[in-house]
């Protein structure tokens, strides 16, 4: 019986149309996902990728399992289905009257369907498999052909995922005998893996978060993500051990809990058993006297415009509390509401940091978690919509009622919209209660208003119409479904095939960031635009689905055109002329913003003019150019029209041994040139508008030694709008612009190509990222500069009246003229030509550390780390002119400037900071991490590490500016907050430096050889000189760095390098820890540590002894992460912790020192004067060791379990 | 006004051949459409109320095109189809009255009389404020009469409508329908005989498509009084009774078997004379053009 109900199932499911569609859209969908990672839209797209290959098995389950998570709607419906066909069908009654046993019902039933959407989610596989066999593709980028690659993840993602699911569709299916209740399930589903993510903003949690993935995407890419590119390309996924194992474990076992409850559940009854209170049994009045004869009074009729009106709202009503009623609805909504609430928690986490909850953050955090909720709600109830009298059969009735077929179709999109507006307030109550949950009692209400109903709500409007669209177009709910989602997927890929530009991207906008400091700024003209462009189409799609709109009986594809041809009348005809010329118009307008006002290039085509520049001018790398020495510059903001005129002069001299007879110009493309001459004889040679490169001849060659003056007056004005946000350098408030908007001379090589894909695709040799370390002529130019060592620099910059503008230097005179408020700054020292120019509406604090002005100019309201970013400052400046050398200014200044970037960056003793990074950040608690303190002392410390010691533009350079910055900020912090403290700071160091070589594209370098790759010489560069200091000792380190710094500060070419560098820190060192430079600077190392076993045994005069039995390997990895093991004799931290008291994360540390520790196993002894707890080796996690959770055990009784001494 | 219907036909997709060449003429008045399930009834009724498109053929409803002037039809039609659902969470006061609305009643006092009086007229005035969803068959049924009667429709097509009521509900059903047919086109498909009998002063009867006989119930029992005899058998001789006599009915009577065969005179000594009833007709109607192959598939 069971084989019978099995095959009757299959059998069903093969013979609908919808099965093979779901197969053929996975299908496609495979296809198209390994088509695009293997090169086919490279013709199209910029080219992407690394060493990676498309194929290889991390790839093939990471896209297994996320496919299988989209799988989730065709579950729902075919699975779901297999439960409800006989109640919707009205058949059970049939059913469950024959003998047969429920464990066969439920069972084959089950059975059947998954099979049948096993069969589906097998075109996941075959769609990739056949895929990576285009002979188009791109063979390099593919790794051989591994069945277990594809095997592996299907048996270990799609069928426990599919069993998980299909239980829980199957149960609600079963039990509520609604489909409805399959799409809060499928909600229920997704929310566990949204919170996955949301809680792993904290590294903390990442066991936590891998376990509540239901769908293991989570678990694998954790379990993964230290690996390196040569692991990625041979390692199958390790499905049996790990994160992954307990995953699948616990979900299967929810899946078997699951499916057990329906069964148990269960009953062959005419009704559902009573979940909750059933709707009492049929009232019958008893049929009384016939009444009276018929007598129905005789109405008035309307059929015009009154009528429409009340039909339409009389509908909406009948529409729109259907929705909202409905338990399912409550149950979708507080489903999402939860977890925004949740994720409202790790509310915008720097390091495990959180922010406050500023309007911006939290509308961002509430509309950007759901988002997806929203989508859901869409996709979801316009399918409803559509369906919603043909699955009650009260479609006959209505659709024989005599109002026109818009009304009920504008009703229903009315209804949508409604429910829409009632889940955008209740998302805006959610915000406001989180900020005074958190303490924050700043409501903008204005903004949450302007944000989710002027500017969210537009968007999801015209996705309903899109749905609703669909839905009509498609007649099949569930596929139906599947294609509004697939549209959402498909908008996400359409930049990887190439499709960039907005005015095909439905519903698209050129975005828009709302900036405390800038509000919304120029962004919401632009908006505007794209909105009415997109509405006019809109209108388009509302007509076609009014002419579509299913009516009668007849849904032949056929017929419904006929139909819609008879239908499309005068009035429809009317309005779709309007809106297509509407559409027509408005996208010209928009076009003549975005492409004929402004330039618009694809990514595409900006690679070919990249690529293009290197033909045409590499011949003029090392053509001898004269060298920028002075800039004097007039720089005139002009906030609200978002222009910049900016005219002055460079100072040029030839530091060369050649007279140079042209000089090579370059300028930014759109720039307006007024004026660009010399102060002696020339004439122009070359003008590339294109790629903005001039050449100009000299009448007479300028003589080494000799100076000229180049003159420049240039306007960068605003026009239109752009395709993308763009623009954000100069704003209506918080303008900031570096120096490369200005003149720049000669050919400039860190604009090449740098991938080598992409460079083969234009025929361009391979590059290395950076020259030689040592190669002499890279370093006569620093890694900033390629036209100037350093420079004398004065600018005048002004503004409108209530802003301030800033450029570096010293403020010499303040005034206002026509108008406008001018700043007169120079430098009383020369600088790297590296400057930058902020203006906005700022409050100023202001204090002093010795004869050092600190300033920080900010957003008033946006006090709240103010004193940190002062304290940081001063704490810096103790520190580091104590042991780097003297500062070279008379003042620091912190600026902030709008979020549209999120860094800050130190220009001669300037920093900009945005607003959204420490500004904003809510330090709370003894054990939070200090970033804006943090973030202050790094840029501090550039001063000293970029501004005095700047590197040659070679390998290893950004070492001797981040990895100290960050060394220097590393050292202050402690200071402040204590040793114990850092160790959370290094995990995340640790990390970010095992992800970032995860992800790294082309090779990893040692320390010393970083090509400017940030998880070298940011976060490997903290542990290595957090390693050193703890060595060599913080003194002795120092002293070498004073030297250093003290030889090579404001030299002249050839610029230092990291050999130099580590040639200062090597004669600091002791012979017996040289060994170290090696592993920290010279080579990519990895060690492998942990403790088996600790155990305690007591001494006499309460003492205990520790025995650690200890396993260690050292690893040497190359440039694609290929490991060998080498000898290992190296001083590592023994530790050991008291118990944690209360409120302590873990006890304090009885016994730290170093030991030498071999490869492999052994044992090591130590003494405490308490009772451990724990204890391990490297506790603090100072070495380079991806698993980090082993290293530290309990320790354990030696006498009450000897066998825990053991070796193990 | 009456409704004209001329060489109607339609195939399904899968072939099914639903009206073959349906030439019908409709006054005013009931008219009852009789056939086995699956005859075409309901398509046809569909087509005449604008949910279905014929292939070919033309249906005009005094000067309104049906076939292309659907809103017009609209206004002037009450429509019950076979089966249909309601909102099961809206009472029926409110659902009615949304009805209305959606039939063009707009003035809100107007309105509310004339549903008050549509659910006196349909018993269901004592149910109106319970919700729909727990409503017997019947009481769905006397709803949906009352959405059809909104409006005073001048076309009035309900489809097999009294299929799920009880014998007193399916009385005052009738009753109410022959008042309306007083001045309306009141068209009744059923396959109930005695329910065109009782009412109906013309009608039709369909099969596999096509309208095997369009008569008045009176004049069609005239032309077959005397022409049906009757006899009780044992049931083991009917094969021998079906092959010597044009049997077109059998039903059991106390465990045999009564037969009525069709013949111009007395087929034998056994027979009696039946008083012919039009279900007699109906049958041998049936029986007279086709064997009685049953259903078709579609309906």
């Amino acid at each position: 019986m069971f084989a019978h109900i099995v095959g009757f199932e299959i059998r069903q499911g093969m013979r609908r149309i919808s099965t093979w569609l779901y197969f053929g859209i996975f299908f496609g969908l495979g296809f198209l996902l390994i088509n695009v990672a293997g090169g086919a839209f490279r013709d199209f797209a910029p080219t992407t990728g690394g060493n990676e290959f498309a194929n290889s098995p991390v790839a093939l389950a990471a896209w297994t399992a996320l496919l299988s998570v989209f799988g989730l709607m065709v579950t729902a419906a075919v699975v779901g289905n297999a439960a409800h066909r006989d109640f919707a069908t009205g058949i059970h009654p049939l059913f469950f009257t024959t003998p047969v046993r429920k464990r066969d019902y439920l069972g084959g039933r089950f059975t059947g369907a998954v099979l049948v959407n096993l069969i589906i989610f097998l075109g996941v596989p075959l769609g990739i498999m056949l895929g990576s066999m285009m002979p188009y593709l791109e063979r390099t980028r593919f790794g051989p052909f591994r069945l277990a690659a594809y095997a592996q993840p299907f048996l270990v993602f799609t069928i426990p995922n599919l069993l998980l699911t299909g239980a829980i569709f199957f149960a609600l299916a079963a039990l509520t005998r609604q489909m409805l209740s399959n799409y809060v399930g499928g909600v229920v589903l997704l929310v566990g893996y949204l919170l996955s993510s949301q809680l792993l903003r904290d590294i903390e949690n990442k066991r936590v978060a891998a376990l509540v993935d239901p769908f293991g995407v989570r678990a694998v890419s954790l379990d993964t993500r230290y690996w390196s590119v040569a692991e990625k390309n041979s390692r199958l996924v390790p499905f049996f051990e790990g994160l992954v194992a307990g995953n699948r474990l616990l979900w299967l076992a929810a899946a078997a809990l699951v499916f057990g409850l329906v069964y148990s559940r269960f009953r062959f009854a005419h009704h559902a058993p009573a979940l909750r209170r059933r709707a009492r049994a049929a009232i019958e009045p008893l049929v009384r006297a016939v009444p009276a004869p018929l007598a129905i009074p005789m109405v008035a009729r309307d059929f015009g415009a009154r009528a429409w009106w009340m039909q339409w709202t009389s509908t909406v009503r009948r529409e729109f509390w259907g929705i909202v009623r409905n338990v399912y609805f409550a149950a979708l909504v507080l489903a999402g509401l939860a977890f925004v609430v949740f994720s409202a928690t790790q509310l915008g986490k720097i390091y495990g940091t959180t922010t406050y909850p500023v309007t911006y953050q939290v509308l961002e955090l509430l509309s950007g978690t759901f988002a997806l909720f929203l989508l859901i709600i869409i996709t979801f109830y316009a399918g409803e919509l559509v369906w919603r009298e043909r699955e009650l059969r009260a479609n006959q009735i209505h659709d024989a009622l005599p109002i026109p077929t818009w009304v009920p179709f504008l009703a229903k999109l009315t209804a949508l919209a409604l429910v829409v507006l009632v889940v955008l307030a209740l998302l805006l109550m959610c915000g406001v209660v989180t900020q005074a949950a958190k303490g924050y009692f700043r409501f903008e209400l204005a903004q949450y208003v302007r944000e989710l109903f002027g500017i969210q709500f537009v968007d999801y409007l015209l996705l309903g119409v899109l749905a609703l669209t669909v839905h009509t177009l498609v007649n099949h709910k569930y596929v139906g479904h599947l294609i509004v989602v697939l549209f959402f997927v498909f908008t996400g890929f359409m930049s990887q095939l190439g499709l960039e530009h907005n005015l095909y991207k439905y519903g698209s906008d050129g975005g828009v960031v709302y900036s405390d400091m800038n509000g919304y700024g120029h962004f919401l003209r632009s908006w505007s635009w794209w909105k009415l462009y997109w509405g006019a189409f809109a209108v388009l799609l509302a007509v076609a689905t009014n002419l579509f709109w299913v009516r009668g009986q007849e849904t032949g594809a056929g017929r419904r055109l006929r139909l819609a041809q008879a239908r499309f009348g005068r009035t429809p005809q009317t309005i779709a002329a309007v809106a297509a010329i509407s559409f027509l118009g408005l996208g010209g307008w928009v076009f003549y913003n975005t492409n004929v006002q402004n330039e618009y290039r694809t990514s595409k085509q900006q690679e070919a003019a990249i690529a293009g520049y290197e033909k045409k001018y590499k011949r003029y790398e090392h053509a001898p150019q004269p060298r920028i020495t002075a800039a004097d510059l007039h720089v005139d903001i002009f906030p609200e029209r978002r222009d910049v005129l900016a005219r002055g002069t460079y100072r040029l001299q030839n530091k060369t041994r050649v007279p140079v007879d042209s000089v090579h110009v370059q300028l930014p493309r759109d720039t307006e040139i007024r004026r660009l001459a010399f102060s002696r004889g020339h004439r122009q040679v070359l003008e590339d508008q294109e790629l903005g490169y001039r050449i100009f001849a000299l009448d007479e060659p300028l003589q080494p030694g000799d100076s000229l003056v180049l003159l420049f007056d240039l306007a960068y004005l605003s026009r239109g709008f752009e395709n993308e946000t763009g623009g954000t350098q100069v704003v209506n408030n918080g303008t900031f612009f570096n120096n490369a908007f200005l003149p720049s001379v000669g050919y400039n090589a860190r604009q090449e190509l740098q991938e080598d894909d992409a460079r083969k695709k234009y025929g361009l040799k391979p590059r290395p990222r950076m020259a030689p370390v040592n190669d002499l002529r890279a370093r006569q130019n620093s890694y900033i500069s390629n036209d100037a060592d350093w420079i004398d620099f004065r600018a005048t910059v002004s503004t409108s009246p209530d802003q301030i503008a800033i450029a570096p230097g010293y403020l010499q005179r303040e005034w206002t003229q026509g108008g406008r408020r001018y700043f007169a700054y120079a430098m009383d020292a020369p600088i790297l030509n590296f400057y930058s120019f902020l203006s906005a509406r700022y409050a100023v604090k202001r204090d002093r550390w010795n004869d050092v002005a600190i300033e920080v100019y900010y957003h008033p309201g946006h006090e709240y780390n103010l004193e940190r970013m002062i304290g940081a400052t001063k704490k810096s400046l103790d520190y580091y002119t104590a042991n780097f050398g003297p500062y070279q200014h008379r003042q620091v200044r912190i600026l902030e400037f709008p979020r549209y970037a999120a860094f800050a960056q130190s220009f001669p003793n300037t920093i900009p900071y945005s607003e959204s990074i420490g500004f904003i950040a809510r330090v709370k608690g003894p054990d939070a991490i200090d970033y804006p303190f943090y973030v202050t002392a790094h840029e501090v410390a550039h001063q000293w590490w970029a501004h005095q010691v700047i590197g040659g533009n070679v390998q290893g350079s950004t070492m001797l500016s981040e990895t100290m910055s960050q060394y220097a900020a590393l050292m202050v912090m402690e200071k402040e907050f204590g040793r114990a403290n850092m160790k959370r700071f290094l995990k995340y160091e640790l990390d970010e430096y095992l992800t970032g070589r995860a992800f790294e594209q082309k090779k990893e370098l040692p320390l010393m050889l970083v090509e400017n790759q940030q998880y070298i010489h940011y976060n490997k560069g903290s542990l290595a000189m957090y390693a050193l200091r703890d060595l060599i000792g913080e003194e002795r380190l120092n002293q070498a760095l004073a030297r250093y710094v003290q030889a090579v500060k404001f030299q002249q070419p050839p610029y230092t390098n990291s050999v130099e560098f580590l040639s200062y820190v090597r004669a600091a060192t002791p012979d017996s820890l040289r060994y170290a430079l090696t592993d920290l600077f010279e080579t990519i190392t990895l060690w492998d540590n942990r403790t088996q076993a600790a155990s305690v045994t007591p001494l006499a005069g309460g003492r205990y002894a520790v025995e650690l039995n200890l396993q260690a390997r050292k690893m040497r990895a190359d440039s694609l992460g290929n490991e060998t093991p080498v000898q290992m004799n190296d001083l590592v931290d023994i530790g050991v912790f008291a118990p944690a008291r209360r409120g302590e994360k873990e006890g304090r540390l009885l016994y730290l020192r170093k030991h030498r520790v071999r490869s492999g196993n052994q044992r090591i002894r130590v003494e405490v004067g308490e009772r451990p707890a724990r204890a391990g080796i490297d506790p603090l996690h100072k070495l380079i060791d991806r698993i980090t959770d082993d290293n530290v055990v309990s320790v354990r009784d030696a006498r009450v379990t000897p066998a825990a001494a053991g070796p193990v | 006004m009456q409704l004209v219907i001329e060489h109607l036909s339609k195939t399904y997709p899968n072939g099914t051949h639903a009206l073959k060449d349906v030439t019908l003429t409709i006054p005013q008045g009931m008219f009852g459409l009789l056939g086995p399930n699956g005859a075409g009834k309901s398509t046809l009724m569909r087509t005449l109320a604008t949910l279905q498109e014929p292939d070919t053929g033309s249906v005009r409803l005094g000067d309104i095109d049906v076939l292309r002037d659907k809103d017009a039809v609209r206004r002037t039609l009450g429509y019950l189809p076979q089966e249909f659902g309601v909102y099961p969470k809206v009472s029926a006061e409110e659902l009615l009255d949304h009805f209305a609305v959606l039939k063009g009643i707009i003035d809100r006092k107007q309105r509310r009389e004339l549903v008050q009086a549509l659910l006196q007229q349909t018993n269901l005035y004592d149910a109106r404020r319970k919700h729909l969803g727990g409503f017997s068959g019947g009481m769905r049924q006397r709803f949906g009469i009352a959405v059809a009667l909104l409006g005073n429709p001048k076309l009035i097509i309900v489809d097999e409508p009294t299929a799920g009521l009880d014998p007193a509900e399916r009385v005052r059903f009738l009753n109410l329908l022959s008042e309306l047919g007083e001045n309306s086109v009141v068209i009744l498909s059923t396959h109930i005989v005695e329910d065109v009998s009782e009412l109906c002063s013309r009608m039709a009867i369909i099969n596999q498509g096509e309208i095997l006989l369009e008569a008045e119930p009176l004049a069609a029992i005239e032309q077959v009084r005397g022409r049906v005899w009757k006899r009780l058998i044992d049931r083991e001789a009917l094969p021998v009774f079906e092959q010597e006599h044009r049997v077109i009915s059998t039903r059991l009577f106390a465990g045999r078997t009564v037969i009525h065969v069709a013949s111009d005179a007395q087929p034998g000594p056994e027979f009696e004379p039946v008083d012919a009833s039009l279900e007699d007709v109906y049958f041998t109607v049936m029986r007279g053009r086709l064997p009685t192959e049953e259903a078709v598939a579609t309906a």
